[in-house]
């Protein structure tokens, strides 16, 4: 199975802080996989590495078989990334960006493929309306969309369901478990826990920027563990360490 | 009374804490002491200024310098929120928080103008006072002009602040009234200047208490500041964001009609910012013509002691720096998170920012252009948009490699701040010198595009390695 995700003794360091520990993780083609820790443990911090949006103080990092130290453009242009606050540039429209992303990814048919995600997550009614003036909820599908409306091998997401109700977790949900059954590869960073363990087929748990656990939740299940159980006393554990 | 002053309080501290968030606490601690200091020691060279300068037109220059101040915290003051917001999310002040507390927006809204007062005269305007006051026993300056100076210099910033209050407060209500406003200012400073022979400077209250203060010019200096004060906040409403407005698809045609320009999406994207933020029409008054005018306002004084095309061509060296922050237009709504899920380098949006900045230079030409025909310099027109135009570009240049896209946050860091006015000052004042010599040396400006090509990609090459600053 081909490795998308590869990771060696990542470290990187804010000031005082090391914010992401010598961490050593990686991540096979087809999987759902989530990246779990209280805040500030460096979830966010490991996909800004990942996708090259800063670089690392140490170790080395390897998106869809590139080098992203060498090459994050290449990087970029073959994975989908929603970043940790949703930030579609606020004078433009939804349907603007979603041409301006076409523009730069050079992606063909831009008004079929960006009407189909309109309509696929509920948000047609917006589509003219300022990215400013749009809901968090509505900001979040657009981010959603552009993310995926050039069809990645690999998709980052940082807390993917959070600003979503019920109905549109569900809508999300469904979609990301097709997309996996596809053969593309969603790595995700979240700290709700029920979210990781319906939808992840392998998880990493991170705290204060060191890696405590990797681990598949199916062997946590046959074990008849619960993954908030499981997280809370490793964290638990790991905070008294 | 109580909820006035822990309100006032309460916006005294994020003023600061925004600031030292953004710039680091001791940089910022330095700026008044960096001021007192060029005050401090400025006052030691008055005697070699005066040589020079006649000691009226420095006052009118110091004068001109709070003016310009204030009117730049009013501006900045009014944009907080929304450069708020795109430096650190969903962030606000407590300027625009009357919707989660039970205050009215006149209530903040006046709060907010006295913070404004209070903070700026603590941490700018004092400092510039306390460093030439302290210097008077050793530069036998008479100490009651220090005194004198705290109070016209703090009217000059408090003029500026009021009037930037005032006339957005009437941007917000009605853009033709705004129009109508300053049509009727131009008149009637041009009436009293071509009709009834009263230099422009003389019209100026602060200067007029400096040269005769009195109980009466003192009255006369704090109704101009204080009426336009009660007036904005009479008037002032919020804008609230019409969400429910559609707009039709401009990035596709635009991106289409800019298919010649290297990065066609982003610079119609800058050009979609700057129209429907209002940026375009607003930043070219506020941060253009206003601080321009008034430095042809104080310029204008030197008549008589500089030849017309010196100061013509003085005046368009300023231009020019002041053209060069229009970078700084294109980024405040703009950081490179909203790019970082997208295939693009730094490199890429910087240089889409220089794009767009190109063609905002059509600004400055054409002012230039309407300057040199109202004044009779049109003979010194080409070598005028030459220089405007080098020295805007060059600025840009030092402004892209030491700020990257983050200019209207890393300019406000002390460090930074000096190595750029060392950098711009100095070109700018040998060409200054150089076109009062000869307007034809003007033309020699055009060699600036050399190390301006050359910090560009310095700068490309510094930001695209660095990772982009969070404040």
């Amino acid at each position: 199975m081909a490795v998308m995700i590869e990771t060696k003794n990542l470290i990187k360091v804010y000031g005082d802080i090391t914010a992401v520990d010598n961490v050593t993780l990686s991540v096979e083609r087809g999987a759902l996989y989530g990246l779990l820790g209280p805040n500030g443990s460096g979830k966010t911090t490991m996909i800004k590495m990942l996708t090259g949006q800063i670089r690392p103080n140490g170790g080395s990092v390897s998106v869809v078989g590139i080098d992203v130290m060498r090459d994050p453009i290449g990087v970029r242009e073959r994975v989908g990334i929603i970043p940790e606050q949703e930030t579609p540039p606020s004078f433009l429209t939804a349907t603007e960006y979603l041409n301006f992303v076409a523009a730069v990814r050079k992606i063909p048919d831009i008004d079929e493929k960006a009407a189909w995600w309109f309509d696929f997550l509920d948000f047609r009614d917006k589509k003219d309306v300022l990215c400013k003036d749009l809901s968090r909820g509505t900001r979040q599908k657009l981010m959603f969309a552009q993310a995926f409306i050039h069809k990645p091998v690999l998709a980052l997401i940082d807390e993917p369901l959070i600003n979503f109700d019920p109905i549109m977790q569900r809508v999300v949900k469904d979609y990301l478990g097709e997309y996996v059954k596809k053969g593309g590869t969603i790595f995700i960073s979240t700290h709700i826990l029920e979210v990781a363990e319906e939808i992840c087929s392998g998880f990493a748990i991170l705290h204060k920027g060191k890696l405590l656990h990797t681990g598949s939740v199916s062997d946590l299940k046959s074990n008849n563990q619960h993954l908030d159980d499981f997280f809370l006393s490793l964290v638990q554990n790991g905070a008294h360490a | 009374m109580v909820p006035m002053l822990d309100l006032f309080w309460n916006m005294m501290k994020e003023e600061w804490r925004v600031h030292s968030t953004m710039f680091g606490s001791i940089s910022f601690a330095l700026f008044p002491i960096m001021i007192f200091a060029i005050a401090f020691m400025g006052s030691f060279l008055l005697p070699v200024f005066k040589s020079v300068l006649p000691i009226q037109d420095m006052l009118i220059i110091t004068h001109g310098n709070f003016l310009l101040l204030g009117l730049m915290v009013g501006a900045f003051g009014l944009l907080g929120n929304e450069v708020m917001n795109r430096r650190f999310g969903q962030a606000s002040l407590l300027a625009y928080s009357s919707r989660s507390l039970p205050l009215s927006e006149r209530f903040i809204f006046a709060n907010f103008v006295v913070k404004d007062t209070v903070y700026y005269f603590v941490f700018w305007v004092f400092p510039f006072i306390a460093g030439f006051a302290l210097a008077t026993p050793f530069t036998h300056i008479s100490p009651i002009y220090p005194l004198i100076l705290s109070v016209t210099l703090t009217s000059s910033f408090l003029f500026g602040l009021s009037g930037v209050f005032f006339l957005s407060t009437i941007y917000v209500r009605s853009k033709r009234v705004l129009g109508i406003v300053l049509v009727l200012i131009l008149v009637i400073f041009v009436f009293a200047y071509k009709f009834a022979g009263i230099s422009v400077t003389s019209l100026f209250p602060p200067l007029i208490l400096f040269y005769s203060f009195s109980w009466t010019n003192l009255i006369i200096t704090c109704a101009v500041i204080i009426i336009p004060f009660i007036i904005s906040i009479a008037l002032f409403i919020p804008e609230f964001t019409d969400t429910t407005k559609r707009y039709r698809n401009m990035l596709t045609s635009m991106t289409r009609k800019l298919w010649f320009f290297p990065y066609p999406p982003f610079s119609a994207k800058d050009l979609i910012d700057m129209h429907r933020s209002g940026s375009v029409v607003g930043q070219t008054i506020f941060s253009f013509i206003i601080p321009l005018a008034l430095i042809w306002f104080f310029l204008s004084a030197l008549t008589g002691f500089l030849p017309a095309y010196g100061i013509f061509l003085q005046f368009t060296v300023l231009t020019g720096v002041i053209a060069s922050t229009m970078y700084t237009w294109l980024t405040q709504f703009d950081s490179f998170t909203s790019y970082s899920c997208l295939p693009v380098s730094v490199k890429t949006v910087i240089a889409s920012k220089i794009n767009s900045f190109t063609v905002l230079q059509l600004i400055p030409i054409a002012f230039i252009s309407f300057v040199s025909f109202t004044t009779h310099n049109v003979p010194y027109l080409l070598p005028a948009l030459v220089l405007c135009i080098s020295i805007s570009f060059y600025a840009l240049s030092v402004i892209v490699y030491m700020t990257g896209l983050s200019p209207n946050v890393l300019l406000y860091d002390v460090k930074v701040l000096f190595v750029y006015l060392i950098s711009v000052g100095f070109p700018v004042l040998v060409l200054g010198a150089l076109s009062f010599i000869n307007p034809n040396y003007a033309l020699g400006s055009v060699l600036l595009f050399l190390p301006t090509l050359y910090l560009i990609k310095l700068g490309f090459t510094k930001w695209d390695v660095l990772d982009q600053p969070i404040f």
